[in-house]
């Protein structure tokens, strides 16, 4: 039961009201919405890592299910499944990275499993080791490593607020990318 | 030692360089720029952060150092121990927020015993128990709240940005304090 109220979309800044207008009337951003001085920037985040093209769909739902499993985030997960699904993830896929199959049978590509790798090992450490960092490196170079740090990054923190403030899974409300 | 090269500001679009330049050219920021594709939007996220007048700069940097302990970082820890002496935090109060245990003591307020509670409980385990939770919600109001929480969740995924990248500290710069906005923004 989310322990703080919802805020309400007709008391909404413009900015704020476009964004859930644009995303989806959900849950998280309606909690967010409550602290109006730091919706934009954060929403403005979000927007350009869905604008933009440096990853496929596939991949950037690979690193948000796998970081939404290893913070606990039930409501990432529900929101992104379908996305993942959407994006040609197979359900055996999906099941892996979220914990409950076995990830060497899930087919991913060798892409895929470094970035699934990578991401583990950052969740779970708060680190790189030398040779995890060195074969990430080797595969996105500079700019797209430094972006798929943000993608992880957003949604490591954004767990921690749905986590925090144990937001109800939206019943049909689904964010839109 | 950082593990890519520095953006350098020239290299950057205007509005990147001007965001960058503001916040003092600091490495963290040359480093992420990088991305840059999404940095703009993370650096207005951090301005947004840094200039909302609803928590006390006190009360922030608390939840800085105690976020910057426990995910390990120590490039926000050297940044927020010059910034927290500047927000009235003193090198006892530092000292104790960023140790294990030592921050536990009726020095501190209550609310920012809640808050310091609530932030390390988030860390360590993933979630926040439902009273602790009440308590700072009581305190602070709803509008506060969130901001704790996402300060928490900028703070803690930063840290694994510079971990990653294992980012040097900048020798001598550092974040300078950005006026916060008036109530009427």
């Amino acid at each position: 039961m989310t322990r703080l109220p919802l805020a309400d979309m007709d008391q909404q800044p413009e900015r704020v009201r476009q964004f859930i207008e644009r995303r989806g009337n959900l849950n998280v951003l309606r909690l967010l919405a409550n602290a109006p001085n730091v919706f934009g920037g954060w929403a403005e985040m979000v927007g350009e890592i869905f604008a933009s093209p440096t990853f496929s769909a596939r991949l950037r739902e690979v690193t948000i299910l796998r970081v939404g499993h290893l913070q606990n985030s039930p409501y990432e997960l529900a929101q992104h499944v379908g996305l993942a699904r959407a994006a040609g993830l197979s359900q055996q896929q999906i099941d892996a990275l979220v914990g409950t199959r076995d990830l060497d049978a899930a087919g991913f590509s060798s892409t895929e499993r470094t970035v699934i790798d990578t991401v583990t090992e950052l969740c779970t450490t708060h680190r790189l080791s030398d040779d995890t960092f060195a074969a990430a490196h080797a595969l996105f170079g500079d700019e797209a490593l430094t972006e798929l740090l943000m993608i992880v990054s957003c949604y490591y923190g954004l767990a921690l607020v749905l986590n925090a403030a144990d937001v109800d899974i939206d019943a049909v409300a689904r964010f839109q990318p | 030692m950082t593990r890519i090269p520095f953006r350098r500001p020239e290299d950057m679009s205007d509005r990147a360089r001007e965001l960058t330049l503001e916040r003092g050219n600091l490495n963290v920021y040359r480093v992420l720029a990088n991305a840059e594709k999404v940095f703009n939007g993370w650096m207005q996220a951090g301005q947004d952060a840094l200039t909302s007048p609803v928590l006390s700069r006190r009360l922030r940097e608390l939840v800085v150092l105690r976020t910057a302990y426990l995910m390990d970082s120590a490039y926000e820890l050297g940044q927020h121990h010059d910034i927290a002496r500047t927000a009235g935090l003193d090198a006892n109060e530092i000292s104790a927020v960023t140790s294990d245990s030592g921050w536990q003591t009726d020095h501190f307020e209550p609310v920012e015993l809640a808050v310091m509670q609530l932030t390390t409980e988030l860390l360590t385990t993933r979630g926040v128990t439902a009273s602790l939770f009440d308590q700072v919600h009581a305190a602070l109001g709803a509008e506060a709240t969130v901001e704790v929480l996402m300060l928490i969740s900028r703070y803690a995924g930063l840290a694994l940005m510079l971990n990653a990248l294992d980012v040097d500290l900048d020798e001598t710069a550092r974040l300078p304090n950005i006026p916060q906005r008036t109530a009427e923004g």
